[in-house]
């Protein structure tokens, strides 16, 4: 017998498995049911977006960047239009910044309850999954009434907004927040009171508030673990200045709080959607924007539903980004996963890779090199091929 | 009812063979149903168990590498044969059982053990991942609640006298439901059953978002579709037993419709309004709770039964 070779026990999560909603792959290493290893491979859904842009007008890359990510592409057009307006030395209208504030509010809303189902799911409980998300339509119409789109809104342009908000709009909105907020007084119920249910929230997942400031957690992952950060208070940006928001913190640092801290935001998301709509500024709905950008640089930060999203942006004085970089709240919680992975049950992994509300594509990047084989700097058409070649 | 069917029918068609396995999907479809109603869903067309039954069986059957290929196939025939052995000997839709001798139950509810024995065989049997670890928690799971289940099973058994199911149900009907005097086993045995069929919350056996189908994942067509209508099979077996036990029995088909469909309906309630357990807590659950619960209950039982006939010699004298 050979003791030397340790006999370990891989389970395989992904890139396909029901699990995950898109491909992401990870690897637990189990003894038993407990998971001693774990680690993470990204990267199967690069689609070139960064360099996609750069072969773009300002205009065109602003509708490009609205569709990083699915759920939360309100935020990435917002970040993308203000640092474009920052680098421009635009000012958006206060009735355009508040109408931006109101589409992300909504925009939180239905990223929240669409967690609030996953991982209910994730925990194997079915029945919390179908119900937050027949709710969760509520908040999809109300997208579609004031965007005319369920997904990409697109309610943004380059110095301000294209959709305005009508009384009839506004009644049926405000009409929307009292249903939703009753069902999430609901849902807060469950999730802190149903036994069976705590039995897999409870004290799994916990992450010390040290934890999560040294593996730099970011969003609802960081505030549930008490770390208080939330860029729409740090720094307000669009109409967070006029409509401030109040930061949700929980110190428990488990599953539960990650439940209740997004819960709590949904009621502040409520609230401020109320006020918003109450002190609805007049005015115009766009500035008028510059063609050509001057040149600079400049970053744009915003707090999307899962977390800060940062916006590098620098102009060369063209029509065309000469670079976006995009940093996406996910890639910032994955050490938290693998971090909190260990020590806990199988069972308990596809809840606590839930916790962080995991979104993959949007934060899969491609890095090659310049050395003295391959000097060249990559064009979006080279990418293309590349990518098609690739998958031949 | 006191009908007696001639051997062969009743092995292929009537109340046993063909006429079980449609009920099976029959049972099936308003389980699904009834959950997907409660969870607000439209749920299956009622023809839906039978058309994924037959898709499966008109499906390539994969026999992965590293399998034992005659126990690959055999498993699922096997499963499939002792629960429809299983129901020879329970009084289906309120007939009286095809063949009964002394003690069947025990042997009934090994045989429907047969079934979980199979599937945790299966999964061991391929090199997959998922399926070792699901046909783990399976025998498990398996070890966990058969204890519990057969005990809370015994008690009306005891009380009566007899471990024949057939004159069980008999009996039942002329006493007391045991649901009211035994209500612990009662709970007991249905949530015994739940526990062997892996329904929600205790379907940490084939958790979908830890190991996809558990130990059945390498299973496709016919393989999978045996284990399938095998376990609805189960169900109704379950359901009958549990309600000739402790629903005051039946005689008649209407009978013993109402009563098992009341308690498809209480399971179908419980599966739909629980998070999944995880395996540890399904242990702890049965361990730390179940079997106490139902041992003292037997325990009570034991002592009525040797005390009452004392009590009324020494009062009644």
């Amino acid at each position: 017998m050979d003791n030397k070779k340790i006999e370990t026990f891989v389970v395989p999560i992904g890139p396909q498995h029901p699990a995950l909603k898109e491909p992401g792959h990870f690897e637990f290493t189990v003894d038993g049911e407990i998971v001693t290893d774990a680690t993470a491979r990204l990267g199967f859904v690069h689609r070139g977006m960064e360099k996609g842009v750069e072969d773009r007008t300002w205009v065109q890359g602003l509708y490009l960047m609205e569709r990083v990510c699915g759920i939360c592409s309100h935020v990435h057009a917002m970040a993308f239009a203000l640092g474009a307006e920052k680098l421009a030395n635009v000012q958006a209208p206060p009735r355009a910044q508040a109408i931006r504030e109101l589409v992300g509010e909504l925009e939180r809303i239905h990223s929240h309850m669409l967690w609030l189902g996953v991982a209910a799911h994730e925990g194997g409980f079915d029945t919390l999954f179908m119900l937050s998300w027949r709710d969760r339509e509520t908040v999809m119409d109300l997208l579609e009434l004031v965007s005319g789109n369920r997904v990409n809104y697109s309610a943004n342009v380059l110095g301000g907004v294209k959709i305005d908000i009508s009384a009839a709009q506004k009644d049926e909105i405000l009409k929307g927040m009292d249903f939703l907020e009753e069902r999430s007084r609901h849902y807060m119920k469950v999730v802190t009171e149903d036994e069976t249910f705590l039995g897999r929230t409870r004290k799994i997942g916990v992450m010390a508030y040290e934890d999560a400031r040294v593996l730099g957690a970011i969003g609802p992952t960081a505030r549930a673990s008490g770390v208080a950060r939330d860029v729409r208070v740090e720094s307000p940006y669009a109409g967070y200045v006029d409509f401030p928001v109040n930061i949700q913190l929980s110190d428990a640092g488990d599953l539960e709080a990650r439940f209740v801290v997004r819960i709590n935001e949904l009621f502040e998301s409520y609230r401020v959607i109320r006020e918003i709509l109450e002190k609805l500024p007049p005015g115009d709905l766009a500035a008028r924007m510059p063609r050509r950008i001057p040149e600079g640089e400049t970053i744009s930060r915003v707090e999307a539903p899962r977390g800060e999203l940062l916006y590098f942006m620098k102009s060369n004085g063209t029509d065309k980004p000469e670079r976006i970089k995009v940093r996406t709240p996910s890639l910032c919680n994955w050490a938290s996963v693998l971090q909190t992975a260990i020590g806990h049950k199988l069972a308990d992994m596809p809840m606590i890779l839930a916790g962080i509300d995991p979104c993959f594509s949007c934060n899969d990047r491609m890095v090659t090199i310049k050395t003295p084989a391959n000097p060249d700097v990559w064009d979006w058409e080279t990418l293309r091929q590349f990518g098609i070649e690739y998958y031949k | 009812m006191n009908v007696t069917f001639p051997p062969l029918l009743a092995l292929l068609l009537f109340p046993g063979g063909l006429f079980l396995l449609v009920s099976g999907m029959v049972f099936e479809y308003i389980d699904r149903k009834l959950i997907a109603r409660f969870q607000n869903r439209v749920g299956p067309r009622w023809f839906q168990p039978l058309a994924d039954f037959v898709k499966l069986l008109a499906k390539e059957e994969v026999i992965p590498t590293g399998t034992n290929r005659i126990l690959f196939v055999a498993l699922p025939i096997v499963a499939l044969t002792a629960a429809l052995t299983a129901a020879l000997s329970v009084p289906l839709f309120g007939f009286k059982p095809v063949f009964s001798y002394p003690a069947d139950l025990i042997a009934t509810l090994y045989l429907l053990s047969t079934m979980t024995l199979c599937i945790g065989l299966a999964g061991a049997n391929t090199e997959d991942r998922f399926s070792i670890v699901g046909a783990t928690r399976a025998l498990t799971q398996l070890f966990s609640y058969e204890a519990p289940f057969l005990l809370a099973l015994l008690g009306p058994a005891i009380v009566l006298g007899t471990w024949n199911i057939g004159e069980i149900n008999q009996s039942a009907t002329n006493t007391l439901w045991f649901i009211v005097s035994q209500p612990i086993g009662f709970l007991v045995a249905l949530i015994g059953l739940m526990g062997k069929l892996e329904l929600p919350p205790f379907d940490a056996p084939e958790a979908e978002t830890e190991i996809v189908a558990g130990a059945l994942t390498e299973y496709s067509g016919r393989g999978y579709a045996l284990f399938r209508i095998g376990r609805d099979v189960e169900l109704v077996i379950g359901l009958t037993l549990i309600s000739a036990f402790f629903l005051g029995g039946f005689t008649t088909p209407l009978d013993f419709l109402w009563k098992t469909l009341l308690l498809l309906l209480v399971t179908a309630a419980l599966q739909s309004l629980f998070a999944r357990l995880r395996i540890d807590q399904t242990v702890g659950l049965w361990w730390k709770i179940g079997a106490i619960l139902v041992l003292v209950q037997l325990l009570l039982i034991i002592l009525g039964t040797q005390l009452s006939p004392l009590v009324s010699r020494i009062f009644g004298g």
